[in-house]
């Protein structure tokens, strides 16, 4: 057992799943993660197997019955490469004697260590969910300085105690703050390794799809959604939060940009078969080795083959199953009330609001929220819910334009329907 | 030799001895002020109703001063004093003040002198220098408060005593009886004011018999109750348009009922009485919204807040139906009587060729539930005791807007909380999103087919009445509910204080520990959750080295593993790694 990956365990990974303080120091060099590597076999023993016991009871908060894999050589990558990311955001960069080309290696590395491959299966995806969902929630916990001089934040640290030593009683107070980490203020380098945090995980993004990275695209998870269990996560999920109109906009606006695409983002779609994930590429920010190859014109292979994504007719039909059954979620919990969605003019917007009236076309395929059978409809559903559901229905086709319908019968019907063997 | 105090004024003349004169557009002078002496308050109340009539109040009101003062020779008047405005206004005041033996006299500041007559038709002025000046105290020793009033041949030094409001003296004045017509009030309502409109003051006990009796009568009626001062209950002020004589002849000969005469949108006096002033031309007299009743028979003036708000008089008929009150707010109940006490209304001594009275007696049917198809907002749900612990729980999810706007009952059926418009102010919150009652999943949705008439979902009254009407037929209070728990069981009354605030009644008193970490701890405590439901892990950043990227530089030697054929950053020698 490698004595370097059990403080590497202790410092940084068990706290990042369990909820700790994650001690962040020097980054970890590439002969350190070779090292790291070397003893990754090692992690299933590591103080009897608590990485395990952490990844699983992260895991149950999602699932019930999480079947996750043993972490392997991309999850310690990608361990390494979101500690890299706090470490370049360390408060005391300054005081390392580097030049500025040694931090960019740093940020390169990290960024090798993101580029994580696709995930073969929903439990290697969820794997990655269970760190990059902690690393995005993670808070600092910063200590504030005031004085007659003014403030000063120790950022992600405790005020040294020489400061306080010779102070003149009640000059000097000290106050906390706890500041979620994500949405604070990076280093420039950190702050473009973000996108690349959220590549390697494409559940984190369909959980959360508004910090979804620009040219993100649904179809990548969206075979996950065949799972009940992870569906059924993924449709509560959205349909809990105040934003789900939002939410739900942000996923219909993404798929219908892959679905559709547009002729300016895609110079070479006509000499490749459909590389879904050639249509986000181009998009990602801050990752220049990618970009120039895939921005010019495609005359040679790439230097990195994207993974295709073999996104069926199935996989849309799933998504948009799903989010036909956020409007059900909203419904059934008195929380559909549209007083937003009249003022929203975003085209998004206005579809997510338009797919339940897109039902009569898409029952074939994805069914109806309520059962049409009477016999069930006494078995289960009471009539009250019916009620409101074709009152809502109907609100909605009072409140969304035709031309709305009519665009989502055109582009985004005939892909579930047609391509969609009965 | 009699001396002269004043000289007559010259047509054309325009420089007068007389601080303040002025020669008006027709030549005559005339000051600033103008000042009317009374010898008595009868005289000056009849120069304001003689002026009332014939131009407004209004117009003098806002510059009318009016003072008791003591004549220093001895005796008393009383000074009006207004605006000195323009001659022919003054020609109107002099020609009124004459009638009812008053003295006119105009000028400015503490002294006047006499406004014009046959023969000084330009007025007058003090007499010039050669002349005997205003006595021995002249105008200059005279004090502010004092007036000094000059006249051909004598001039009077009155001194103010003290100072009547007119508008208050207006409202105080005593009404004066006027006779009826010789063929009473049958015969010509028109002459007493009342062919348009009329006003009925019925006293307390007297209100649900008068309406009953016009209502029998078909008479178009409009009521409202007020609350008199000094009285304890509420009379019943009713308005009658077009009233027929023979009707106004009986109530008037009804002891406690009081014929009031509109003689202004906010003014009524009673029947055979007159104000002496024509109030018409006097709003100003009347400040405020207030609405004012002046009853000549008691002798006292009736103060309405506002314009009173008339509802139609067929809402304000006696109910038929009654409507048990809780057998308890309690869920120990008194056992009270069980049987309905929805009981049709005999209404006895109809006139015979009253269609509306006699047809409709066998007509007259119980007002009861029915099931019903029809889709309402859930305004309650009616949750039973064996269902409180769930509630308690359900407590915890509630909004705070809903949870502070509901309401709840305590029956002996279960708990039952409210929501809604039916609450009143407390369902302000509300316009925008849902109650408490319809996010709570448990018990009988209650819906509202009335303001405040709440029923089983799925069920309403019927027959189908006017929503107000079934609050009048019940007999509901401004803030009453009624609730109906279904077709065989009585109707509940729920008064105010049974509706308690959800939030109150469901949360215990709480008891506050004294808190002894530190603020820090504090902070550390209240880490932020995580999404996913974990608990978020907080970053602590360590003190870095100066050597802390030792080893980034030197490519060569430390070589990035290569991972499943992965590219890797420029600069990096691949190694055979996994």
């Amino acid at each position: 057992m490698g004595k370097r990956l059990a403080e590497f365990v202790d410092g940084f990974v068990a706290p990042l799943l369990a909820g700790g303080d994650v001690a962040i120091g020097p980054p970890v060099r590439p002969a350190d993660f070779h090292e790291l590597l070397a003893d990754v076999h090692t992690l299933r023993h590591i103080h009897s197997g608590q990485v395990l016991a952490l990844r699983q009871a992260r895991a149950q908060q999602l699932l019930a019955d999480p079947g996750l894999p043993d972490p392997d050589g991309e999850e310690l990558a990608l361990w390494v490469g979101l500690y890299n990311v706090l470490a370049l955001d360390h408060p005391e960069r300054e005081r390392v004697w580097a030049r500025a080309v040694t931090w960019q290696r740093v940020e390169q590395a990290a960024r090798y260590w993101l580029q994580l491959s696709h995930p073969g299966n929903f439990e290697a995806a969820l794997v990655r969910h269970l760190s990059v969902g902690a690393f995005i929630d993670l808070v600092r916990h910063d200590q504030i300085l005031s004085g007659p001089d003014g403030e000063q934040r120790f950022v992600g640290q405790e005020v040294p105690r020489r400061r306080l030593r010779w102070a003149v009683p009640g000059a000097l107070s000290v106050r906390d703050e706890l500041v979620p980490w994500w949405t604070s203020n990076h280093a420039p380098e950190a702050e473009r390794l973000l996108h690349d945090v959220l590549w390697a995980s494409p559940v984190t993004c369909l959980l959360r799809p508004r910090q979804a990275p620009p040219g993100w695209n649904p179809l990548t998870a969206a075979a996950f959604l065949h799972e009940r269990a992870f569906a059924r996560v993924v449709c509560h999920g959205w349909a809990a939060s105040r934003s789900w109109i939002e939410i739900g906009g942000a996923v219909l606006g993404a798929l219908l940009f892959t679905l559709t695409g547009r002729p300016t983002q895609e110079p070479a779609a006509d000499l490749h078969p459909p590389d879904l994930r050639s249509t986000q590429a181009p998009r990602r920010r801050g990752s220049p080795a990618m970009a120039a190859p895939m921005a010019a014109p495609m005359a040679a292979p790439l230097a990195l083959q994207a993974t295709p994504i073999d996104a069926g007719p199935g996989d849309v039909a799933a998504l948009v199953g799903a989010l036909i059954h956020v409007h059900f979620l909203r419904v059934l919990e008195f929380g559909a009330r549209l007083g937003v969605a009249p003022s929203s003019r975003d085209r998004p917007v206005q579809m997510f609001l338009a797919l339940p009236l897109l039902l009569p076309a898409l029952a074939p395929v994805l069914g109806t929220p309520l059962p049409v059978d009477p016999e069930a409809v006494h078995a289960g559903f009471d009539t009250q819910v019916q009620r409101r559901w074709i009152e809502y229905v109907e609100h909605l086709g009072e409140l969304i334009p035709r031309t709305v319908v009519e665009n989502l019968l055109a582009t985004l019907v005939p892909r579930v329907v047609k391509a969609t063997p009965a | 030799m009699a001396s002269t105090l004043l000289e007559p004024i010259a047509a054309g003349q325009t420089r007068f001895h007389m601080q303040g004169l002025a020669p008006d557009g027709r030549g005559i002078a005339v000051g600033r002020e103008t000042l009317l002496v009374f010898p008595s308050l009868d005289r000056l109340v009849a120069f304001l109703g003689a002026y009332s009539e014939e131009c407004s109040l209004d117009d003098l009101i806002p510059s009318l001063t009016l003072e008791r003062a003591r004549r220093d020779g001895g005796g008393q008047a009383l000074l009006l004093r207004c605006a000195g405005g323009d001659s022919y206004a003054l020609d109107r005041l002099g020609r009124m003040s004459t009638a009812v033996h008053g003295q006119l006299f105009t000028g400015s500041g503490t002294v006047f002198v006499r406004y014009r007559d046959r023969l000084a038709p330009f007025g007058y002025d003090l007499a010039g220098p050669g002349a005997p000046r205003p006595g021995p105290r002249s105008a200059e020793a005279v004090a502010a408060d004092d007036v000094l009033v000059v006249d051909h041949d004598y001039q009077a030094r009155y001194r103010t005593s003290d100072r009547l409001d007119p508008v208050e003296l207006i409202q105080r004045l005593q009404l004066r009886p006027v006779p009826l017509p010789p063929g009473g009030l049958a015969e010509a309502p028109d002459l007493c004011g009342l062919h348009e409109l009329a006003l009925v003051l019925v006293a307390p006990g007297l209100g649900d018999r008068v309406l009953a009796y016009l209502w029998a009568n078909q008479v178009a009626m409009a009521g409202v109750r007020v609350a008199l001062a000094g009285e304890r209950r509420a009379s019943l002020l009713l308005r009658l348009r077009q009233p027929s004589g023979a009707l106004l002849a009986v109530l008037h000969g009804i002891p406690g009922v009081e014929l009031l005469v509109p003689v202004s949108p906010r003014a009524a006096v009673e029947l055979g009485y007159r104000h002496p002033i024509h109030l018409a031309s006097a709003s100003s007299c009347l400040p405020g919204d207030e609405m004012y009743l002046f009853r000549g028979r008691v002798g006292r003036v009736e103060r309405l807040d506002g314009a009173p708000q008339f509802i139609d008089g067929n809402y304000l008929v006696q109910s038929p139906i009654h409507v048990r009150a809780p057998a308890s707010d309690h869920r120990a109940g008194t056992g009270a009587d069980n049987r309905s006490d929805i009981r049709s209304d005999i209404r006895s001594g109809n006139e015979p060729g009253d269609a509306r009275s006699v047809a409709s007696t066998p007509l007259q049917v119980a007002l009861r539930l029915r099931p019903s198809a029809g889709a309402r907002e859930p305004r309650g749900a009616l949750v039973g005791w064996e269902q409180a612990a769930l509630l308690r729980k359900l407590v915890y999810l509630i909004p705070p807007t809903a949870l502070a706007a509901a309401r709840l009952a305590v029956l002996p059926q279960g708990m039952l909380v409210l929501t809604g418009s039916s609450l009143g102010g407390a369902g302000a919150g509300l316009a925008a999103g849902v109650g408490a009652a319809a996010l709570i999943p448990l018990g009988t949705r209650i819906v509202e087919v009335a303001p405040g008439v709440l029923v089983p979902d799925g069920f309403e009254l019927w027959p189908h009445v006017r929503p107000q009407l079934i609050r009048e037929l019940l007999g509901l209070e401004a803030a009453d509910h009624a609730l109906f728990l279904g077709p065989d069981i009585d109707p509940l009354r729920l008064r105010p204080e049974h509706l308690i605030p959800l939030d109150a009644a469901m949360i215990s008193r709480l008891d506050l520990a004294v808190s002894e970490a530190p603020p820090s701890e504090l902070v550390r405590t209240g880490s932020l959750g995580g999404s996913d439901g974990g608990t978020a892990a907080a970053i602590v950043n360590q003190h870095l080295g100066r050597f802390a990227l030792w080893g980034f530089g030197r490519v060569d030697d430390s070589p990035l593993p290569v991972l499943a054929g992965r590219e890797l950053p420029p600069g990096s020698t691949p190694s055979q790694g996994e």
